[in-house]
């Protein structure tokens, strides 16, 4: 759906993209992470053909966004980070019309269920302008769904969501993706968005790609160890009498740091039942430095060797 | 001394005599008239026209000849040119050439911008003279009118305002009313 | 419906459906109801022939009009970046060409609202005089031009800088500019500078139609030389806002 490769962008004299590749199929989830001014929106804009590139190939939806950009942009649902929008029209309405551009002939009471879907079904009779962050936020996933696009790309769509809001959304991605057999490009920082949601990953900085292809098979090349953190009711009475396959690595104010050799049968949870069972009242559970984040970590560290791998 | 007293006076006299021969020796007739159609008490608004005649009564021939119209207000106080602008598109006649005995007649159309007593007087000249040749003056009236009826002023004035703030409660109220019937 | 129409319907519905764009036809009201009483109420206005009337109040109109032409096309491009709502028009399936002509005739509607606006402004001060017909024929022939370009130019700077404040000032500078051999007066306009600033200045060209046509009942074939300065201007602006809104600045 997306091919890009080596591509290179000038902006005013100065060269943005120094070398992007990035590949995404059909039913593929791909988070695009990068620090900030790494050039991921840059990217997006040149997908879309609103910024022109200067070298380097690239196909979406087998078209060249120089050439086909409004062909391109049909078929495609986007959500621009800090999107806004006419604040004096209502949800509906403002749907109705952005659905126009693309072509669109429902009307507003067709638009109901996809209002339902992203939480807004009972906001419709407010202004916009009336509306919270958050709420902002869910009519912009709308807005990039409405028009049942092949290809989704979101920027931040999470930003300003209470848990309960990203999770539904995070339900909406993979039933969009699934259901439509579609292609989700994902820019966001949040990398338990990307953990949860994403299957490939590509993670640029500078300009340039350090870094892309499923995500298992990358978390698979580098060595991680599952590591958690507890959090306890009480101090365990006994800590040297643990469970086989998991090790105490320090106790750091109210978190107790664990590591998880090797694969345990059922997974993570036996372990925690156990150590249950022998007297540590866990409060709460955190991944400690997710294998994604020590990827991310590692890949943009500011001494990290320039290697681009495509693992496609 | 008495000697220089009488060539004093010689050449006084003939110099009053040269320039008496010179006005009563004038190669031109000006003669202005107002048109026949022109209204008996015109109004604000209203179109006068003149007509004037340049006839060369001299030996020579009259080159490079201009004619011009020229309006002063003389209500009393208020005596002053006035500025032919808005009154009219034509005036003047310039460049023209006149054979001895030959005529130019001219027409001066006007449109009555403002109220008043008026002078109207057509002038002369040409190349060679250093001598500016009026027409006799003609005097005219313009009556006031008041041009904007504030009958037809005062409900557009206040209406259309009035309209466009009932369209914007009405706009008000409506989008508090409005539900989405969805 | 094609996308140009759409986004016309946005622009026009943005105008006279909020309350915000409301105000703005109060407004222009308001002027026109003060210049007509100002010329009831006193006692010289008031004698002032009816043709001249209507000419003040034409060139009143075309100033407004241009006035809110570059206004709104300050906002078109500048104005929805900096509300953060021209990077989702751009991702939708609109060209160049569409979404500018889409904007335009957005415009184009508030100078109709203006003009009807207006029309019974001038019918009130100059039904009892002369050429009140032409007066209109000739603010709508003469002043949709210039109106329009004003527009496209400020559009272009909007388009081309991203900053609504850049656009409104170059944009306003130079309608002033357009407008000042009108403040100097008749006599500098005599001059052989001011007549050739004259000769290649879209509001001088229009407002000088209205003097010929309303005042001096002049024909329609001494106005040709005047309808295609306006013309160009047109012409000129609108080259000028496509290059600027193939590229425009909107990060």
């Amino acid at each position: 759906m997306i091919s890009i490769e080596n591509l290179h962008l000038t902006i005013e004299g100065k060269e943005i993209l120094k070398g992007i590749d990035l590949h995404l199929q059909p039913g593929d989830i791909y988070g695009l992470l990068g620090p900030n001014g790494a050039g991921k929106s840059t990217t997006i804009f040149a997908l879309l053909g609103l910024r022109a590139y200067g070298s380097g190939r690239i196909s979406v939806l087998g078209r060249d966004p120089g050439e086909h950009a409004a062909a391109i942009r049909s078929s495609v649902g986007v959500m621009p980070e800090n999107a806004g929008f006419y604040e004096w029209m209502t949800a509906p309405a403002y749907l109705l019309w952005y659905g126009r551009l693309y072509g669109e002939t429902q009307s507003q009471r067709d638009l109901l269920p996809l209002l339902e879907k992203v939480g807004l079904g009972t906001q419709g009779h407010r202004l916009i302008g009336t509306y919270s962050r958050g709420m902002k936020q869910r009519l912009a996933v709308a807005r990039a769904l409405m028009p049942h696009p092949s290809l989704l790309i979101l920027d931040e769509p999470t930003n300003g969501l209470d848990p309960k809001g990203r999770r539904e959304i995070h339900d909406l991605l993979f039933e969009f993706a699934a259901e439509r057999n579609a292609g989700v490009l994902l820019c966001t920082h949040l990398l338990d968005d990307v953990d949860r949601l994403c299957n490939r990953i590509g993670i640029i900085d500078r300009g340039r790609t350090r870094i892309e292809g499923r995500l298992g098979d990358l978390l698979a090349e580098q060595e991680t160890d599952k590591r958690y953190r507890l959090r306890l009711e009480v101090e365990p009475e006994d800590t040297a009498n643990l469970p086989a396959g998991i090790s105490l690595l320090a106790h750091e104010g109210d978190w107790w740091r664990v590591q998880i050799q090797f694969e345990i049968p059922g997974g993570p949870s036996t372990l925690w039942g156990e150590l249950w069972r022998r007297g540590w009242r866990i409060l709460e559970i955190r991944s400690e430095a997710s294998s994604l984040e020590e990827l991310y970590l590692n890949i943009t560290a500011p001494g990290h060797s320039h290697v681009q791998e495509a693992a496609i | 001394m008495k000697k220089w007293k009488d060539i004093l006076l010689a050449m006084v006299a003939m110099v009053l005599i040269a320039a008496v021969s010179a006005a009563a020796e004038a190669p031109l007739i000006l003669d202005l008239r107002p048109d026949n159609n022109n209204p008996s008490a015109p109004v604000m608004g209203d179109h006068l026209r003149f007509w004037s005649t340049i006839m060369n009564t001299g030996a020579d021939p009259i080159e490079g000849l201009v004619a011009w119209i020229s309006l002063v207000e003389i209500d009393p106080g208020n005596e002053q040119p006035v500025d032919l602008e808005d009154w009219s598109a034509h005036k003047a006649v310039t460049g023209a050439t006149l054979e001895p005995g030959q005529s130019l007649r001219t027409d001066w159309p006007m449109r009555l911008i403002k109220g008043g007593d008026y002078r109207v007087v057509v002038s002369v000249t040409d190349r060679g003279s250093h001598t500016v040749f009026t027409s006799p003056t003609i005097q005219f009236s313009v009556r006031q009118k008041p041009v904007l009826q504030a009958g037809r002023v005062l409900p557009v004035a206040a209406g259309v305002p009035l309209l466009i703030i009932g369209l914007m409660v009405f706009n008000k109220t409506r989008q508090r009313r409005k539900k989405v019937q969805l | 419906m094609k996308t140009h129409w759409t986004i016309a319907y946005k622009e026009s519905a943005q105008m006279l459906r909020s309350q915000r764009g409301l105000l703005w036809v109060l407004a222009f009201s308001g002027l026109l109801s003060a210049f007509s009483l100002l010329l009831v109420s006193n006692t010289e206005l008031s004698l002032l022939d009816n043709a001249q009337v209507v000419y003040m109040m034409s060139g009143t109109v075309l100033a407004a009009g241009a006035l809110l032409a570059a206004i709104l096309g300050s906002d078109a491009y500048a104005g929805e970046k900096e509300r953060g709502t021209l990077v989702p028009l751009l991702c939708a399936p609109i060209s160049v060409t569409a979404l500018l002509t889409g904007k335009a005739l957005g415009m184009l509607t508030a100078w109709g609202v203006m003009f009807a606006e207006a029309t019974p402004y001038l019918w009130a001060v100059g039904a009892s005089g002369q050429n009140l017909g032409a007066a209109l024929l000739y603010l709508a022939l003469f002043g949709t031009p210039v109106v329009l370009g004003f527009g496209y130019l400020a559009m272009a700077v909007s388009a081309r800088t991203g900053s609504v404040l850049a656009s409104l000032l170059s944009t306003i500078t130079l309608l002033m500019l357009a407008a000042s051999p009108f403040l100097i007066g008749p006599g500098l306009r005599g001059t052989a500078i001011g007549r050739a600033l004259d000769a290649v200045n879209p509001f001088a060209g229009a407002l000088n139609t209205f003097d010929s046509v309303i005042i001096d009942s002049e024909p329609f074939s001494a106005q040709f030389a005047r309808l295609l300065l306006v013309v160009v201007w047109l012409g000129l602006c609108l080259l000028a806002a496509r290059r600027s809104a193939a590229r425009p600045n909107f990060q």
